[in-house]
């Protein structure tokens, strides 16, 4: 395979602009912690001179495709997806059974679902854990989702329908862990929805192909974000969709064109309409349409913007929203990383270059509030949980709970 | 108030933050970070004049010719934000606004600046030095800057060459590396024990500035176990010491409640009457208009592509379409090491960094332009550009909070 698809085209044409600065090198948080990856100038703007559209130097795989370089860039190089792209060409012919299999995310949930207590528990036997470290070389201390025994659409499907609200329809997207892992933050995210008064539609849905794609499976991932786009479109026109899982909407947003250039009207379409659901309620709150007459809830917690929450380049909704609660005090992490960058900290050979670019972040967590922490995507969630011991929840759980839809001693223990 | 500062370099961060600390609501757009990271560390306020040094520096921009942007800005604003910047940054700059010091650089020069940060004090006006290279940072060289430090006349300088890792399994580590290694207790420990036995009496101790990121004092540490004055000398990018003055400020800037907006360019204005009703955030997905009473546009100049230049000789302010002003006659002159016409270009405003048009007339009064859009200086040549970022981020803040609008 060589770097001939429209997406290289793309990053490829914004190499120029490089002008040396290492702005990307001060903010990589793996190059900060492990001198196995020479930093993103290096592999990408200045070893891809090289490349002629072939693959040159493996410390690229080093790279958790986390995106704060290009997000920090000056001069708008397209480093992140430079160096996606390059990794893809490196591991086609060779892709590790491992990488394939971890970018199944639905089929993991529809296996994982129908026996979760049965799978929760195989995850939970360490033996069984070195096994599979050994064999497939996920590693042995890497957090594993916990399987839900119903599935979200199991839920939704058997609730009885809702009469359309005064402010109309929108779409929810649940993408995979939000549909069979996740299944808590989604139904809160709906009747966060339900509680301002608009109708839900919820259409069967595939998985956005992000595990695939930073993997660098990009023909599979190119075909899951168009038939995501067909599952989307189909539940109306011109609505608007909102989501709880807050990487794959950026997948629709910009990943799957900017990275694996996919151009596509469907794309367009899914892409220009899809709002994380913070976003969504600060947009309803910057319209002077959101209400806010939250009671008080005195509580700090920290929170986690992720990478791929921040590439997005829409600031941090979630604060933004979360300050609108009297006494609700919220601190940003102001880390870079929690490591995990999707798929990557779950890697034998990256795990320790994970915890230790998270370390900072796991200490900040503790240190803040050892009962509860927020972030809005799984796989951070579910890293900063495992890793630092403190249950971390999608900040909706908290606008949940300010609408009255649950109480908080749900999300944190009496006595805490 | 809601406000809008296009732009996170010195002087968007400078003027976002003053604006919270006043009151006003605000959000920081900014496509990338800006160019503290590549900095020295230092504030310049005016550094050559008609190819001759500066020794007072205020009052150089008190005789500012007319069209320069300390014309507008004036001496008061300058020293403002030179007093808020030590007042607030008290870990990472000191100085006497009324005179400049002269430090040594990375190639053994003695620049003029006005702030510094106190670990970078005691290189004005050592007279005996020894500059100490770290064999695995390459871009330090210790015998090239003692051999140009000594040819300056001024210095008598020698260099030494000491071995400690950053991080082991590296033989090539960046100036970060080491600043990170050095933030780890220890670290100073180590370099006085490699440094000591080198020591003649009365000699001054040049280092590159890799004293800590994020820890203050570990030059005084240094300097303590040593018992001989230390100094910092900052280095090309990746400077470790721009980046304490980047990561300081941008901590004030959320500490005061300025939220920040990472990663999507500004593209274009929607007006309402006269008035800038929103500016337009390119994010990911969708476009979002930013709506606010006030907007101040610190986007840089040519290194940013704030503005640009096209195969016609057009020059453009790329990220709201605003009037430039141009100087007449050739843009670039034969010689690279002279001022250069073109960098004079950017955006004109009164005195209270409203941007003008031709006419003179303003464009927007809602809209205000700070830092190295402004035109008329040659930011480099002069070692201008800090104090202008200051003092004009200070002079618009003045006039938003005033009302001046
Ligand atoms: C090679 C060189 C050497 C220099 N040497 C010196 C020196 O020795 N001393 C000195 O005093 N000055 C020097 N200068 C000038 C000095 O660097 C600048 O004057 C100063 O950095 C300007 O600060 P600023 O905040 O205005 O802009 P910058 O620090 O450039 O920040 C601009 C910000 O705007 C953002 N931005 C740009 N366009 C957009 C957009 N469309 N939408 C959103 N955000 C945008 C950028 O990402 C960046 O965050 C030098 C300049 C150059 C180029």
């Amino acid at each position: 395979m060589s770097l001939d698809f429209a997406g290289h085209e793309f990053a490829r044409a914004s190499l120029d602009h490089c002008v040396k600065c290492t702005i990307c090198e001060t903010q990589c948080p793996v190059a900060a912690v492990t001198p196995a990856y020479p930093g993103p100038k290096y592999i990408g703007p200045q070893a891809e001179r090289f490349r002629h559209g072939l693959s040159v130097d493996h410390s690229l795989d080093y790279c958790s495709s986390c995106g704060i370089c290009t997000l920090s860039c000056p001069q708008g190089v397209k480093i992140a997806e430079l160096n996606s792209q390059a990794r893809a060409v490196m591991k086609a012919d060779h892709m590790p059974l491992r990488d394939q299999l971890i970018s199944r995310t639905t089929v993991m949930g529809m296996f994982m679902t129908p026996v979760a207590p049965l799978a929760n528990m195989a995850l939970g036997i360490s033996p069984l854990r070195v096994i599979v470290e050994k064999t497939v070389g996920v590693h042995r201390h890497a957090p594993m989702p916990h399987a839900c025994s119903q599935s979200f659409m199991s839920w939704w499907k058997k609730r009885p329908e809702k009469p359309e609200g005064p402010r109309g329809v929108v779409v929810f997207f649940h993408g995979c862990a939000g549909g069979y892992f996740e299944v808590e933050t989604s139904k809160k995210t709906i009747e966060v929805l339900e509680h301002l008064g608009f109708k839900v539609l919820v259409p069967k849905q595939g998985c956005c192909g992000l595990a695939e794609q930073s993997n660098g499976l990009f023909d599979r991932a190119s075909a899951s974000v168009l038939k995501l786009c067909d599952d989307l479109r189909a539940a109306g026109k011109d609505l608007t969709i909102i989501s709880s899982s807050g990487s794959c909407t950026g997948m629709l947003k910009h990943e799957a064109h900017e990275i694996m250039g996919v151009s596509d009207e469907r794309l367009r379409d899914v892409g220009t309409r899809v709002r994380d659901v913070m976003e969504f309620l600060w947009e309803l709150h910057e319209a002077g349409e959101l209400p806010e007459d939250f009671p008080r809830i005195d509580l700090t917690v920290p929170y986690h913007a992720p990478c791929q929450l921040k590439s997005q380049g829409m600031g941090m909704p979630a604060l933004d929203v979360l300050g609108l609660i009297p006494g609700l005090t919220v601190v940003e992490s102001g880390r870079a990383c929690c490591g995990i960058a999707g798929t990557y900290g779950l890697k034998r050979e990256k795990y320790a270059v994970a915890q230790a670019v998270g370390k900072p972040l796991f200490d900040m967590v503790r240190a803040t509030n050892p009962h509860l922490a927020l972030c809005d995507t799984e796989t951070c969630r579910w890293q900063i949980s495992q890793s630092s011991g403190v249950p971390t929840v999608h900040p909706i759980s908290l606008v949940h709970v300010a609408y009255g839809l649950s109480e908080l001693r749900q999300l944190i223990p009496a006595g805490a | 108030m809601k406000t809008v500062v296009i732009g996170a370099g010195l002087a968007g961060l400078v003027a976002a933050t003053r604006l919270a600390q006043e009151g006003a609501d605000v959000v920081l757009a900014t496509k990338g970070l800006g160019g503290l990271p590549t900095s020295q560390g230092t504030i310049d306020v005016w550094g050559y004049r008609d190819g001759k040094r500066v020794e007072a520096p205020l009052d150089a921009v008190a005789a500012a010719p007319a069209g320069h942007p300390y014309a507008a800005i004036g001496v008061g604003a300058v020293k403002d934000g030179l007093a808020w910047l030590a007042e607030h940054l008290p870990d990472w700059l000191t100085g006497d606004a009324a005179a400049n010091v002269w430090l040594p650089t990375a190639v053994g020069a003695l620049r003029p600046t006005c702030l510094c940060q106190p670990g970078m004090l005691a290189g004005a006006g050592a007279t005996r030095v020894v500059i100490v290279g770290l064999a695995r940072l390459k871009d330090f060289q210790a015998a090239l800057i003692a051999g140009n430090l000594t040819r300056t006349g001024r210095v008598e300088a020698r260099a030494i060459t000491i071995d400690i890792p950053a991080r082991s399994g590296e033989a090539d580590s960046s100036a970060l590396t080491y600043a990170r290694a050095a933030d780890e207790p220890g670290f100073a420990a180590h370099l006085a024990a490699a440094i000591a036995p080198s020591l003649g009496s009365g000699e001054a101790v040049g280092l590159p500035a890799i004293l800590g990121l994020h820890t203050p004092g570990v030059g005084r540490d240094l300097a303590d176990r040593l018992g001989h004055p230390v100094f910092e000398i900052p280095l090309p990018p990746p400077s470790v010491a721009g980046l304490r003055l980047n990561d300081a400020l941008t901590t004030l800037a959320k500490a005061a409640g300025v939220r920040v907006i990472l990663g999507s360019p500004v593209t274009g204005l929607k007006a309402e009457g006269d008035r800038v009703r929103s500016v337009t955030l390119a994010s990911a997905g969708h476009d979002r208009d930013l709506v606010a009473d006030v907007f101040v546009l610190a986007t840089g100049g040519f290194e940013t592509g704030a503005l640009a230049l096209d195969s016609y000789g057009t020059v453009t302010e790329t990220a709201l379409g605003l009037p430039v002003r141009v100087p007449d006659g050739d843009l670039i002159g034969a010689d690279y090491w002279e001022a250069q016409p073109l960098f004079a270009a950017g955006c004109a405003v009164d005195v209270s960094m409203r941007v003008l048009d031709a006419g003179g007339a303003v464009v927007h009064p809602n809209l205000y332009a700070i830092g190295g859009v402004l035109a008329g200086a040659q930011r480099w040549k002069e070692k201008s550009g800090d104090g202008i970022a200051v003092g004009s981020a200070m002079k618009a803040v003045a006039a938003i909070m005033g009302g001046e609008r």
